[in-house]
């Protein structure tokens, strides 16, 4: 079943129409605390209705005239035939996971292949998992991803229907990486919303990978809403690649919480779309917790890339780090826009937030916006951003010892970027994005 | 914190604001509220030309509409009732003439104000060479100086002299940098300024002297709105200083002023600003809010402009000192020192918009927070599609005193030039105990060796005031440091 979005309306009012049409529909096997959140997150939405620029938070990115197009609501699970073969080049070289395929935000188990997992791990569709492990959806799902002020966040909560879930017990170690790859397969225009859910309990470890690609040229919106839980002395590395082509826009909208001593560390690298507006928010609920948030970004033609990152820090003893790195290109334009909180009371807090951006072309834009917010004294806070082009210098040098200039623009830039690459941990992983980067450098010059 | 620095701190807190004394002049009062007839009766008070008339009328027009709106600034890191427009004076002036031709006519008692705020105009003639405009409530009291300057040709006037005397230059500047649209605060100040000061050098002149003004709220339950403008011709130089103080209130009172700068080619004005006004009491009750509009355009060619401030006073400081850097080669500048202890918030920082080809911009900002304090460091740096090379570094840092005080940074960059290169750096730290180690090891006690490190951590702002506000300023800040630093 699907819902045409009316535009002669409001495109807030379709889409709580389209929630009233489709009441019944919802999260398969969910408990009626999960209704009534639905409930309470379509009533949130339609006050706060889709974010404008008039919002600080939206200032420099108009997602209400991306979501005022005729996108088709997808409102049950739909078959879309996807041949293996189609899949084949998104896969990453080398890199032996348990892959989990989502079309249309959808698990499709014939795509997928999870192999075997190490005991009690569970890898599977939100919808699945609401059914076998009740207690842990329960426990975790709409905890971490609140929509008090996030419309997009509350719209997807209200819409919620399925997604991918990860649930890695006590002590667990999964020494292969979880992939989960993500792509759209339609002849429509459709607004897609996928919800995910990530727990890795006290003194489990698990490397998550997520890639979004597209096998469409319709126009496409995905607005995720993703959780993320790691538990006592857990760690947890969650990647995320970016890649749907010209025509997809999104809103991906990431909630991690951790617990004493753990370690999370999250990477974005945002490759192609039209308009991409990424929110990641850290909540550091426990001492000793360190938080990793690293973003990079290679613009092309008018791609518009929007960062948004929360790092919060409401207990003492922490550690943050944040790197995000931008090449714009073309009309491409990115946004940084980072904020540190330190709470009161959360003592000796180490943070650091950096945003460096070359700009290549007269037409790319770079809004930057590094934000702390302290309350407590005896803390290490500091950020920085530059924005500038390429070093003379540095090229100069190169062509002196033989590199033709392009070559020489073309090692700046890597060497540029490579300080946010090499921060993944997963090898192949590395070599397929440096191999993705490298590529979009050599169109470049 | 040990237990001495916390007894202390709390002796120190309960001690008096130093300027909070009131002199007992009678004033010309306007009746409390605002209106129409509220402007008029300002323009018609200072024999105002029609076309100013018309400006003001205008801005409160505009005025009206954002309030009507409720377009409020309130979009800042600050916490405070918003003013109540109707119950407060739009005009105080000392009773009797505005104006006096010399300084044995400034009757004694405004003499003595002066005296005690640390700037008598006699000693400032005699010894400093520093010409003063001193403002109280609304009216220029005595504007020293005028002959010397007169023979080079600079204006230095009380606004409501230069309307009359030079309306030519008022008419072309007045609102060119700071329209009345720009904001709420700014049409207010359009509507119903009282006073100010008004400076223009002639081409390639460079001003002979410092010029300086000292404002003063006197009078209960009225605002201050004056209205700075300066201007500077082609190759001319002058350096300004402001300073403010406020008496003891119990209730808040409104400043809300504007300051506009305009330099032609190869001109320079630095601006230097010492602000003081009574930050209200213990429980943060009473206290300015300084809601303060300043701007500057660099017009022509290799111009620059300068802002320096050490902001002490206020219960509330909203003020973004901007440079507009329209000029080639042109320089922008901001410098400041933000002190909050108690319950002082401030929200303050600058705008650069670089739209010439090669211009410059350096923003250095060092805020330090006490007590129940919070500072925010707010910036824009805009770099434009035509400025070419244009180049930016800023440095905000944040000193930390104590557990419940707040710091923030919220730097905004926006570039839209390749070759444009920018930079920005941040950090948020409390003193350190290694340094305070190494002070005591040299034989310093705990509020000597803060006072050394806070002196340390300011110094390069204060190094950027001219001599005599040097000075003052580090009492200043030593005096803020004593009733807070544990």
């Amino acid at each position: 079943m699907t819902t045409a979005l009316d535009t002669d309306v409001r495109p807030e009012d379709r889409f709580i129409s389209a929630f009233e049409v489709n009441h019944g529909q919802t999260l398969n096997g969910t408990s009626a605390s999960i209704s009534q959140q639905r409930e309470d997150a379509i009533e949130r939405f339609a006050e706060l209705g889709i974010p404008t620029n008039d919002l600080e938070l939206w200032k420099y990115t108009n997602i209400a005239k991306i979501i005022d197009r005729p996108y088709t609501l997808p409102l049950g699970a739909e078959p879309a035939s996807v041949d293996p073969s189609q899949i084949e080049p998104f896969l990453i070289d080398g890199m032996d996971a348990h892959r989990v395929v989502l079309v249309n935000g959808r698990v499709d188990e014939s795509l997928s292949d999870i192999g075997e997992l190490p005991p009690g791990v569970v890898v599977s569709s939100l919808a699945q998992a609401g059914k076998d492990h009740p207690d842990v959806v329960e426990e975790h799902y709409g905890k971490y991803a609140d929509f008090e002020d996030e419309a997009m966040t509350a719209l997807n909560t209200a819409f919620v229907q399925d997604g991918a879930f990860v649930y890695v017990p006590s002590g667990t170690v999964v020494e292969k990486p979880i992939f989960f790859l993500h792509v759209t397969s339609t002849d429509q225009d459709l607004f897609l919303q996928p919800r995910h859910l990530f727990v890795v309990e006290d003194g489990a470890i698990a490397k998550i990978v997520e890639a979004q690609h597209s096998l469409t040229d319709t126009q496409t919106f995905t607005n995720t809403v993703g959780e993320a839980f790691v538990g006592e002395k857990g760690n947890l590395d969650h990647y995320l690649i970016q890649d749907e082509g010209p025509n997809a826009s999104q809103v991906h909208t990431r909630a991690a919480q951790q617990k004493d001593d753990s370690v999370y560390s999250t990477q974005t690298i945002t490759y192609t779309g039209e308009v991409i507006r990424n929110n990641a928010t850290v909540e550091a609920d426990g001492s000793f917790c360190e938080s990793n948030l690293f973003g990079l970004c290679v613009g092309k033609d008018d791609m518009h890339v929007d960062n948004h990152t929360r790092m919060d820090h409401v207990q003492p003893d922490c550690n943050s780090n944040e790197l995000y790195k931008h090449v714009l290109n073309d009309e491409s334009t990115a946004v940084f826009n980072g904020k540190v909180f330190v709470s009161r009371g959360s003592q000796r807090i180490d943070a650091y937030q950096q945003n460096d951006t070359i700009v290549l072309n007269n037409e790319a834009q770079i809004y930057t916006k590094p934000e702390l917010e302290i309350y407590a004294d005896d803390v290490v806070c500091s950020h920085g951003a530059t924005t500038g082009q390429l070093d003379d210098e540095g090229i100069f040098y190169l062509r002196s010892r033989g590199l033709s200039e392009r070559r020489a623009k073309i090692l700046m830039l890597q060497a540029f970027t490579e300080e946010v690459i090499s921060e993944l941990s997963i090898e192949p992983l590395r070599d397929y994005v440096t191999d993705l980067v490298r590529s979009r450098f050599a169109t470049y010059v | 914190m040990s237990t001495s620095e916390t007894e202390y701190l709390k002796g120190k807190a309960s001690e008096e604001y130093e300027h909070g004394w009131y002199t007992d002049i009678e004033s010309d009062k306007a009746p409390k509220g605002l209106s129409e007839d509220i402007v008029r009766f300002i323009s018609h008070k200072k024999d105002e030309p029609e076309w100013l008339l018309d400006w003001r009328l205008k801005a409160y027009e505009y005025f009206e509409q954002l309030l009507e709106s409720g377009h409020y600034p309130d979009w800042a890191h600050l916490d405070y009732e918003r003013p109540d427009f109707q119950n407060m004076r739009y005009y105080a002036a000392p009773k009797g003439k505005a104006d006096y031709d010399n300084l044995d006519e400034v009757p004694d008692e405004i003499l003595e104000t002066f005296e005690r705020l640390g700037i008598p105009l006699e000693e400032q003639k005699a010894l400093t060479g520093v010409a003063v405009d001193a403002v109280m409530d609304s009216v220029s009291v005595a504007t020293t100086f005028k002959e010397k300057l007169k023979e080079k040709g600079v204006i230095f006037k009380s606004f409501g002299e230069a309307a009359k005397e030079h309306p030519e230059i008022v008419r072309e500047y007045l609102g060119s940098v700071v329209p009345y649209t720009d904001n709420m605060y700014a049409a207010l100040n359009s509507a119903v300024f009282s006073d100010g000061s008004f400076v223009y050098v002639p081409e390639g002149v460079t001003c002979p002297m410092e010029l300086s003004t000292y404002f003063r709220i006197n009078e209960q339950g009225t605002g201050q709105f004056e209205r700075t403008l300066i201007v500077t011709e082609p190759g001319a130089y002058v350096s300004y200083l402001e300073g403010c103080t406020a008496p003891m209130r119990k209730e808040n009172q409104l400043h809300a002023a504007v300051v506009e700068l305009v330099a032609h080619e190869d001109s320079e004005i630095k601006y230097s600003t010492i602000q003081n006004w009574y930050p209200g009491d213990e429980d943060g009750e009473g206290g300015v809010y300084n809601l303060v509009t300043k701007r500057g355009i660099c017009k022509g060619d290799n111009s620059k402009i300068s802002w320096t401030q050490l902001e002490t006073g206020s219960a509330v400081t909203q003020k973004y000192p901007s440079v507009i850097l329209a000029g080639d080669n042109s320089v922008g500048e901001f410098y400041s020192v933000a002190f909050t202890k108690g319950h002082q918030q401030a929200d303050t920082g600058t705008k650069m918009q670089h739209i010439g080809k090669n211009t410059k911009s350096t923003i250095i900002s060092k805020g330090i927070s006490a007590d129940y304090a919070d500072n925010s460091y707010r910036g824009l740096v805009k770099v434009g599609k035509n400025a070419d090379g244009a180049r930016n570094f800023s440095q905000c840092d944040s000193m930390l005193l104590g557990p419940d005080c707040g710091a923030h940074t919220y730097p905004y960059i926006e570039s839209a030039n390749p070759s444009a290169q920018i930079e920005h750096e941040a950090t948020t730290s409390k003193v350190g105990e290694d340094q305070m180690f190494y002070c005591h090891q040299r034989g310093l006690g705990e509020e000597e060796a803060l006072k050394l490190i806070v002196n340390g951590f300011c110094k390069e702002i204060l190094q950027e005031l001219p001599m005599e506000f040097a000075v003052e300023a580090k009492e200043l800040l030593a005096i803020e440091l004593e009733g807070s630093v544990g």
